[in-house]
Order: C-alpha cells, then sequence, then structure tokens
C-alpha cells in the first residue's frame, strides 16, 4: 500500500493519475461529508476500489468506527489523506478528537506502508520507500 | 546533544522522543509541562504515564519556570511540550497573553542545556492554516511558538520533524 499525505490541494489526487489509476478505480471519502455516498460500513468501506482517496472524511464522519477499517485499509493500493494536525488546537471535542484519530491511523498505516508519499506544493516528496 | 522534534499533532513525536531519550544513559527525566483541565487532559496524561511506564523515566511536573529545575548529572531530560510550556508561562487565568513569557522560556531552557548531557525538546507546528483567523492572544501565541521554534533550532544539533510516525531530519542528520 502507497499511503499519500498532504495539505488539502497539495496535488496528492494529480498523483494518483499519474500512478495510473482511473476515477473509476478511486472511492472518494469526502463524497461522505457532501452527502454524494454512504460510506460502505461493512468490513471495507470502499470495497471494489484499490484507491481510497480523503482517508480523513472517514475519520472524521466516524472516529471511533474509522480506524476498525485498518485491516481493510492495509488491502487498498494507494490511500490519500489530508494532513490535519497542522495548526492550533481546534476548539471543539469533536475536532480534536477527529483530528487525533487520523493522525494515529496514519502512523499505523505509515509503519505498515509500502511507501508513504508526502505532498508539498504538487511534488512528491517519498519519506518511506522508494 | 540537543534534539528538537517538531510536527502537527498526533504525529508519533512522543513515541519518538521517548525512544530517542532511552538510547542515552540515565537518569531520565520527564519534564511534564500539562496542566489538567478537565477529564480530556487528564486522559492525555494518563495515556503518557502509561507509555512511559518502565522505560525508566523519573517525571517531573513542571508547568512553567522550568529553569529552575536541576538534574542530576549527566542526566537526559525530556521536555514535553514547548507548546504547553509556552501557553503556561503567556497566558494568566483571564487568558490575558504576557509577551515577556519568550525571553522567560528562552532563559530557562538555556539553563536547562547548561545543566544536562543530552536534552530532548517537543515543540509543535501550529503555524499552519490562515493565523489571521484567531484573536489577539492566539495570534500572539502562534507568533511566540514559531519564533521560539525557530530559535531553538538554530542552536540545537539535532531537528527533526515527525510526519505520521517518521522522522524526517531537518538538521544534524549524521549525528542520531
Amino acid at each position: 500500500m502507497i499511503l499519500v499525505i498532504g495539505g488539502a490541494a497539495s496535488g496528492k489526487h494529480a498523483y494518483v493519475q499519474g500512478l495510473g489509476y482511473t476515477e473509476a478505480q478511486m472511492w472518494d471519502a469526502s463524497s461522505i461529508a457532501d452527502g454524494r455516498v454512504e460510506p460502505l460500513w461493512g468490513a471495507d468501506p470502499a470495497e471494489g476500489f484499490p484507491v481510497l482517496l480523503n482517508l480523513h472524511a472517514l475519520v472524521f464522519a466516524d472516529p471511533e468506527g474509522a480506524p476498525q477499517f485498518y485491516e481493510a485499509l492495509l488491502a487498498k493500493e494507494v490511500i490519500t489523506c489530508d494532513e490535519v494536525g497542522a495548526g492550533v488546537i481546534p476548539a471543539t471535542r469533536t475536532e480534536r478528537d477527529a483530528r487525533e484519530a487520523t493522525g494515529r491511523l496514519c502512523n499505523r498505516l505509515a509503519a505498515a506502508a509500502e511507501s508513504v508519499v508526502r505532498m508539498s506544493a504538487g511534488i512528491p516528496v517519498v519519506i518511506k520507500g522508494k | 546533544m540537543k534534539i528538537l522534534l517538531t510536527g502537527g499533532s498526533a504525529n508519533g513525536k512522543s513515541t519518538y522522543a521517548e525512544q530517542l531519550a532511552t538510547s542515552f544513559a540515565p537518569p531520565l527525566y520527564y519534564l511534564a509541562t500539562m496542566r489538567p483541565y478537565g477529564e480530556e487532559s487528564a486522559a492525555r496524561i494518563e495515556r503518557h504515564k502509561g507509555m512511559r511506564a518502565e522505560k525508566g523515566f523519573e517525571t517531573v511536573e513542571c508547568d512553567t519556570g522550568i529553569g529552575s529545575f536541576k538534574p542530576k548529572k549527566a542526566a537526559t531530560v525530556l521536555l514535553e511540550c514547548l507548546c504547553n510550556l509556552t501557553a503556561n508561562e503567556m497566558f494568566d487565568d483571564e487568558g490575558k497573553a504576557d509577551e515577556a513569557a519568550e525571553g522567560r522560556i528562552l532563559e530557562g531552557i538555556g539553563a536547562l542545556e547548561a545543566r544536562c548531557a543530552n536534552l530532548i525538546v517537543v515543540t509543535n507546528d501550529v503555524g499552519g492554516g490562515v493565523n489571521e483567523q484567531y484573536n489577539e492572544g492566539t495570534r500572539l501565541y502562534v507568533e511566540t511558538l514559531g519564533r521560539l521554534n525557530a530559535a531553538l533550532a538554530a542552536r540545537f544539533d539535532v531537528v527533526c520533524e515527525l510526519v505520521c510516525g517518521i522522522p524526517l531530519v531537518l538538521k544534524g542528520k549524521g549525528l542520531l
């Protein structure tokens, strides 16, 4: 699994396209917040899709439940996630919990990932693997 | 050796800091700066205490005035974290900011540096995002912590940013 992280609009999606994946192979968790899709709250939130975009949106939708998808997430080929831990600590408990849960899940995924790529202004910086 | 660890929240800074500290010879001190405000921070303190259990750290609660702490000779001190210490030194109970805090903190850390063999300081990268969205006190805090981070990074031997639990060495690559 390749974990692609970075700030909002830092070029993660374009990077995944550059790896050769089509839109039909990507399940976008940010569509949960938009109300466009319901997550598949089974064993795998994105069953049938090799790519999961915007993991943070899945965690923000359910900070306690999302980490339970760890095994299913490991089986994905590519996961992208916003780096949400920067900036001042949020004022609300819900946001703080979701931010912590996102960071902790990413730490576990990064430890198991073959490769971790951090996008910075559209430039992929490989911080683990090759 | 003086080491500064930075990065966003929940990026594995504490875990890595303890791993580095325990690689040095004892005595090991853990300077805890967090004030328990309510159940959430109490839970966080307990979690961090649990992580340190059996690792040989002596925990010293020190929410302000860290310059007065006198460790035993040749000690390794882990200060966690500069962000809490800065808030504690800066704001009174009414939330009024004291601009002299920055100088006091730098002095205190300087005193610690002179007294221990190894100092590891955990901080946080809070300068991302739109700073203008915050009130004056918070803006001042973000700027103060940013300047403190830069001042320590300039004189410390090693600076790492933690990203997803991965240490990215920004300074002093050959020393770790």
